[in-house]
């Protein structure tokens, strides 16, 4: 089943006197559990186009149908509920409320959408549990490190139960311990919860533990290569 | 209320910055509240030394007494009317007197007065011109000789007279005749107005009475005293249903400048709150235009992760509320602390007194400021925030996710 259908998607900025298509008729089918990188050198339009899965900027042409939803044509205020109720982001410069604990960044997202306290406490506890900070729940971000602010943002991408996570660049500013602890965690998860994830990035490390690499250039799609039979089912 | 928790942790993320904006917002208010409670205690003192030296709360006049002093126009059974009006409810004390213009006369200098014809007993209990006598300077009508005179020492000074001294009363009496009598001074007062002094005498009722050859039981004016002076206008009005024939007239009829005064202070205090809560406004706008500056990054991924715009600005305003309230409220305790020190001490401004008394004021002020002036000014500081994080918060909405997210 197909959480994310993209229908030959078109990004063109008029910003210079020539215009520059930073993505150019991308055509893809993203189905519920898939762990996949997009990859591909800077500006070949990799983060242009997670913006325009998120619903963080709209496409010149094309569609992005979510769910069979076409976010594209969702007014603006739409939109922001659409990401809070069905999208969980993992930035890469770990982008937590600084004044917030690792549990108040968790919960924040499940308040905004009215949760139920009790409810809303034993997710976040199960959360940082499971993402292995169980033990730094009232921890506030300049507390903890690079690794461990990255992991509750993981926890709150999933706070929401999302119907994927967009994840860009989420390894750029960790070591290589902190990195392989992330990736394991968020496999688990996509495989504990069955939720979409989608990498944008550079790092070797993440392609080597995605199913699925897409490969872009020039803002287009020059491979798309899935490494097991779940993906390609 | 995770976002009032976030905007109240937002305001000590930079401490050095918050604190300035705090402190400039408590040393406004704490100027502009202190200054207030200044010009607000000498207005006050000065309607209180009005009430208690010059009209009391309430008066009685015969309605043509009132043109140019005619002597002849008096209110008549006055004894009967001072008994039905000390048994009103709300009335404290009443007293009538008699009061002519005359020429006051010594070897040295002329000078023009109005004569006050007093019951010392009852006097005493609405006026305090007796509290205005010090130790050394006599006394108000204490002894039992005729034709004794209280004047002040400006009016002394002027004549050149001293205690024990005399000095020519020439008035015209109850017969359109022109007549006069020597007076003892036996006692000089002092009070903040030294105009006032110059041109008020004080002499027993009988004596005056007896030299104006004006009939028993007659005065030129009855002055009533209430508990509450702001009772005023309204037992004013049911002594006119009462007393059809005579001309009733509460404190702010009989001198509109008082009245006119503390409205005016509660205008200016307030012109000059919200002058100084405006120009606050300006420097709480510039620092939250600082704050949206810095936390661009972070607004576009509140935004990304599905805060709406609303929450955005909500978040926006109480933070900009909350910081001008942590202000308003030290500025407040601040300005309680001085206004309660200085309303007990006072403000010694003897070095002026000779200014000040001229127009009617003391040179010694005690500051006042009621409650409820602390809780308009909470209300004004809560607005002067909602105001000032308008356009910050309409900055910060503007904000696209994307390219916020993008910035350093």
């Amino acid at each position: 089943m197909s959480v994310i259908k993209i229908n030959n998607l078109t990004k063109t900025y008029h910003e210079t006197e020539v215009p520059v298509h930073a993505v150019n008729g991308i055509s893809l089918d993203f189905k519920k559990g898939e762990f996949a990188a997009i990859v591909g050198p800077s500006g070949c339009g990799k983060t242009t186009l997670m913006n325009m899965i998120g619903g963080l900027d709209k496409p010149t042409s094309g569609e992005v149908e979510v769910s069979e939803i076409d976010i594209s044509q969702l007014s603006s205020s739409k939109l922001i509920d659409f990401r809070l109720r069905n999208i969980g982001f993992v930035f890469q410069a770990y982008n937590l409320i600084p004044v917030l604990t690792a549990k108040e960044n968790v919960e924040f997202i499940m308040q905004l959408q009215n949760w139920d306290k009790k409810e809303m406490n034993d997710r976040t506890i199960n959360l940082l549990e499971s993402v292995g900070l169980g033990g730094k729940i009232n921890s506030r971000p300049n507390q903890m490190s690079g690794g461990e602010q990255q992991r509750v943002a993981v926890a709150r991408a999933l706070a929401s139960k999302p119907q994927f996570v967009l994840a860009d660049e989420p390894t750029a500013n960790l070591d290589s311990h902190a990195t392989s602890q992330l990736l394991d965690i968020m496999k688990k998860l996509n495989e504990d919860e069955n939720i979409t994830f989608i990498f944008s990035t550079h790092d070797q490390r993440v392609i080597d533990k995605a199913l699925r690499v897409i490969t872009l250039e020039d803002g287009k799609v020059i491979s798309d290569e899935a490494k097991s039979k779940k993906v390609k089912d | 209320m995770m976002l009032i928790k976030i905007a109240w942790r937002n305001i000590w993320r930079s401490k050095l910055r918050s604190a300035v904006v705090i402190f400039a917002i408590a040393s406004g208010l704490v100027g502009g509240l202190f200054s207030s409670a200044w010009m607000k205690g000498m207005a006050n003192q000065r309607v209180k030394s009005t009430f208690e030296l010059e009209t009391a709360h309430i008066q009685f006049h015969n309605p043509d007494f009132i043109d140019n002093f005619d002597v002849k126009k008096t209110i008549v059974s006055s004894a009967e009317k001072l008994e039905e009006l000390s048994n009103i409810e709300g009335v404290k004390a009443v007293t009538g007197r008699l009061k002519t213009s005359a020429m006051a006369a010594t070897a040295n200098k002329n000078m023009g007065v109005t004569i006050f014809g007093v019951n010392p007993k009852t006097e005493k209990d609405v006026f305090g011109i007796y509290k205005k006598i010090d130790s050394v300077s006599g006394n108000f009508f204490n002894t039992k000789k005729k034709n004794s005179i209280v004047i002040s020492k400006a009016l002394a000074e002027e004549l050149k007279v001293r205690l024990k001294s005399k000095i020519v009363l020439t008035f015209q009496d109850y017969n359109g005749q022109i007549t006069g009598a020597a007076f003892k001074v036996i006692g000089l007062f002092k009070t903040d107005n030294s105009t006032w002094d110059k041109m008020h005498v004080f002499v027993e009722d009988d004596d005056l009475r007896r030299v104006l050859e004006l009939p028993e039981d007659q005065s030129h004016e009855i002055d009533i005293l209430l508990n509450d002076y702001a009772q005023a206008s309204i037992i004013s009005e049911q002594l006119e249903i009462k007393y059809p024939n005579i001309l009733i007239e509460d404190w702010s009829k009989i001198q509109p400048y008082t009245s006119f005064i503390t409205d005016y202070m509660d205008i200016m205090m307030g012109v000059f709150m919200l002058i100084i809560l405006g120009a606050l406004g300006f420097g709480i706008v510039n620092t939250m235009l600082m704050v949206i500056l810095e936390r661009t990054k972070e607004l576009g991924m509140l935004m990304a992760i599905g805060m709406t715009k609303k929450r955005v600005f909500e978040m926006i305003m109480f933070e900009t509320i909350l910081l001008a309230l942590v202000g308003a409220f030290i500025g407040e305790i601040l300005s309680m602390f001085l206004i309660n020190y200085f309303g007990k001490a006072g403000i010694d401004l003897s070095a002026w007194a000779d200014g000040m008394e001229s127009v009617g004021y003391s040179a010694l002020t005690y500051p006042a400021l009621e409650p409820y002036s602390y809780i308009q000014i909470t209300i004004m500081v809560l607005i002067t925030g909602i105001l000032a994080s308008i356009y910050p918060a309409i900055k910060a909405l503007k904000l696209n996710p994307a390219e916020a997210l993008r910035t350093v």
